[in-house]
């Protein structure tokens, strides 16, 4: 291997490897600092934000280091900034995987219970509800492999890993709550509240307290106080009317509601504070540090609403998007699963633009979708499967 | 379960804000996202993803003057936003959607380890906690919280090292002792490879070298691994009681309980340079960028930044009451408060605090680790690891 080395002034020397090549090829002149002709000091810094790709100077061969940057440039730096540190900082990037599955046959499938809905990661394994198996899966991230069922947990819907634990709400009326210690063999789910509201789906965690979605008419939120079992709910039903999806953004739970369509921000004691009108049939939504992302299963489409504003910032439509029901974040990607058409739609997070949609398989159908920082899983309703994505 | 109705839309791929990526015409004529001054044209896209990321408002909510000039102080605030989106969005804990601070003792995860655990360290997957009391070492599974393993036979057990696929302890014992534990075997007896000064925890490594702070001997003690143990000591005598050792990918820092400082050494183990700090300091932590020092005689943390030893800020209150040792998990620095029963947090890019977190009554946390999604928490008057 050849290796091309800039003579520098100044700070140590920093050998590119063919950066040559990058910048006009063998006619190209080695500079006093990289390519760069025009640079003397600050040259590794420059050298840097060059080999990332954040520049490409002015000229091939010049950086222009003295003038003025105005607010485009910066716009262009910083965006590049933003999306070669989230891609070299990626797991998906350390481990060497930067394809997207394109179809189902790439898949990997993994056989859980009965009309698996929602799943969560606990960092190295998932952690799936089974509708009609009222069970929860566990399967270890890395394989695949079914390790445990829990059983007991009758209409098993929503799922939390939280406070060391997996909590997931009892689809039933009145609600319940199941607790699983995963620690311990697996057996029954322990049922740590049986009166919520009717039919909670979405669940969330505050730091202290537990809070469901109950998707009734009119339905309401249940907010549950860890303690004594069993434990103390208690339940808020003004402004309420068929709540489905519920997440926390390090500040506030908010909430999906049906009608009007709404995604509802709530203060501590589950008040409605702000009510951002989404599109129809709103499910369930994912924060991604900065916008929540609201699938709206009725109008095929995706709300990206600015969680410290409650700013509408963009309506996505299109990209395979039909009836779309769970949004997952992955740290660079958004995917929400598309329930009835049988596929996924990815979007870049960053600045909203499509990645296309992917089949997961004919009539699979698939609801719940987390990621674990390295894939996204998806959970495949009328399959009885969990897919690695 | 729910059913739901849908409507089946075309395919057409529209950004509604972002009207220019279909053709749409708005009423306030946006040509870039909402602003009306940008041009729709390919360096739009950059326009927008720091719009999306909060990274700017624009000059109003219609323009955002990109011929305009950046001043320093707008720079400032740019990279900053850049920076904080990035490391939240880049964080484990987005990814899992976890986003919350336990808010007290009730929820947080508590697996019963040896008695009167001290310090503990994550390799990626389990937690390796050092039980004072009942000389032995645990292992914890990160994922759920599993007591794993129970490794035995290191009698004072008090500082971890996860380093060169093995896991080391350091003893508080006169002398001292460091213990190695290979995780692939079976869980048994630990290893002693090394006698070292004596009294302290403090155990660090430079990427050949395994550095121990013996506070009782007044050493700092530098372990070469060999073929077999005993692997050879070298033994440099310049402190009082130096109580922490940390390495910045540079060098070894070390800190002196009795002189209330931090110094900074080259690789024998002379002083290069020298950072007074607080009253006490104990286990110190490099951050990336800055090194935390934990000051439990006067309730204090220094922020020292290596390149120069400058002390940057002197942090207080905050709940701080007797601080041990500290954590960073990419974002947040969590420091023990061994007197105070709780832990304290601080958003570590810019020192804001983010308040106190009960621990327990009696709970006396010791040690700290992150896994990069949560901290784990020793818990030295209860015998528990803590998941926070």
């Amino acid at each position: 291997m050849r290796i091309f080395s800039f003579p520098r002034r100044g700070l140590a020397a920093v050998s590119i490897a063919s950066t040559a090549l990058l910048v006009g090829g063998a006619g190209a002149l080695p500079g006093d600092c990289g390519p760069f002709t025009d640079v003397t000091t600050f040259c590794q810094e420059v050298l840097e934000i060059f080999t990332l790709g954040i520049t490409t100077g002015a000229t091939p061969t010049t950086y222009d280091p003295a003038s003025n940057v105005s607010r485009l440039q910066m716009a262009i730096f910083l965006s590049r900034s933003v999306d070669r540190l989230l891609q070299r900082g990626s797991i998906r990037t350390a481990l060497r995987q930067f394809w997207t599955p394109q179809n189902d046959a790439a898949l990997k499938l993994t056989t859980i219970g009965g009309l698996p809905q929602h799943v969560e990661s606990d960092g190295a394994d998932l952690w799936a509800t089974n509708y009609t198996g009222n069970s929860v899966s566990r399967v270890r991230g890395s394989d695949g492999m079914l390790l445990e069922t829990w059983t007991g947990a009758s209409s098993a819907e929503g799922v939390l890993v939280a406070a060391g634990y997996v909590y997931v709400t009892g689809n039933t009326s009145p609600g319940q709550l199941y607790q699983i210690d995963p620690s311990q063999s697996a057996g029954a789910v322990n049922t740590v509240a049986t009166n919520l509201g009717n039919f909670p789906a979405g669940i969330a965690f505050d730091g202290s307290r537990i809070w469901t979605a109950n998707n009734d008419i009119p339905g309401g939120i249940s907010i549950v106080t860890p303690g004594a079992v069993p434990w103390t709910v208690t339940t808020v039903t003004a402004g309420f009317f068929l709540p489905i999806g519920a997440l926390y953004d390090g500040a506030n739970v908010w909430i999906t509601i049906f009608s009007p369509p709404r995604l509802l921000k709530l203060d501590s004691a589950g008040a409605i504070l702000q009510s951002v009108t989404v599109g129809n049939n709103p499910q369930y939504p994912v924060f991604d540090g900065t916008n929540i992302w609201v699938p709206n299963g009725g109008s095929g489409s995706v709300s990206v609403v600015r969680a410290s504003s409650g700013e509408v910032l963009a309506t996505l439509t299109g990209n395979g998007l039909i009836s779309p029901v769970t949004a997952a974040f992955d740290g660079q990607r958004v995917l929400v699963t598309n329930n009835s058409s049988s596929n996924v739609s990815l979007w870049k997070a960053a600045d909203l633009t499509t990645l296309g949609s992917f089949g997961t398989g004919t009539s699979t159908h698939p609801y719940g979708a987390c990621s674990d920082g390295a894939r996204f899983w998806i959970a495949l309703a009328s399959a009885n499967k969990l897919a690695r994505f | 379960m729910k059913s739901f109705q849908t409507f089946q839309r075309g395919l057409a791929v529209c950004i509604v804000a972002a009207a220019l990526f279909c053709g749409a015409t708005s009423s306030l004529l946006s040509l870039c996202g909402p602003f009306t001054d940008v041009a729709a044209d390919q360096f739009c896209p950059f326009v927008l993803e720091i719009f999306y990321l909060g990274i700017t408002t624009g000059t109003s909510a219609t323009t955002y003057d990109p011929t305009g000039l950046v001043t320093r102080l707008q720079m400032a605030a740019f990279l900053s936003r850049t920076v904080d989106g990035v490391l939240k969005r880049g964080g484990r804990r987005a990814s899992m959607n976890q986003f919350s601070t336990p808010q007290g003792d009730t929820v947080l995860g508590l697996t019963t380890v040896g008695g009167s655990p001290q310090l503990v360290k994550s390799d990626g997957a389990d937690l390796w906690v050092a039980s004072f009391g009942d000389n032995n070492v645990s292992r914890v599974r990160a994922s759920d919280g599993k007591l794993l393993e129970t490794w035995t036979g290191a009698t004072a057990a008090g500082g971890v090292l996860v380093a060169m696929g093995n896991v080391f302890i350091s003893a508080t014992s006169i002398p001292g002792h460091v213990y190695r534990i290979v995780p692939n075997q079976p869980a048994g007896a630990v290893t002693t490879v090394a006698t070292v000064g004596g009294g302290g925890s403090g155990i660090t490594f430079d990427g050949s070298r395994i550095w121990t702070s013996d506070i009782s001997n007044g050493s700092v003690s530098i372990v070469t691994p060999g073929a077999s143990p005993p692997w050879t000591v070298t033994m440099v005598s310049s402190w009082s009681a130096p109580s922490g050792v940390v390495f910045d990918g540079s060098n070894v820092w070390v800190t002196d309980f009795n002189q209330g400082i931090l110094q900074k050494l080259d690789g024998a183990g002379a002083i290069l340079a020298t950072a007074t700090v607080g009253t006490s300091p104990y286990f110190p932590l490099y951050d990336g960028s800055n090194i935390w020092v934990p000051n439990s005689g006067s309730n204090s943390v220094s922020v020292v930044r290596p390149l120069t030893a400058n002390v940057l800020a002197t942090l207080t209150g905050n709940g701080l009451n007797s601080p041990l040792a500290l954590a960073f998990d990419g974002q947040r620095v969590l420091v023990t408060n061994n007197g105070g029963n709780s832990v304290s947090l601080w958003k570590a890019a810019d020192l804001t605090a983010l308040g106190t977190f009960a621990t327990g009554g009696g709970s006396n946390p010791y040690g700290a680790s992150s896994d990069g999604v949560n901290f784990w928490i020793t818990l030295q008057g209860t015998n528990k690891l803590a998941r926070f």
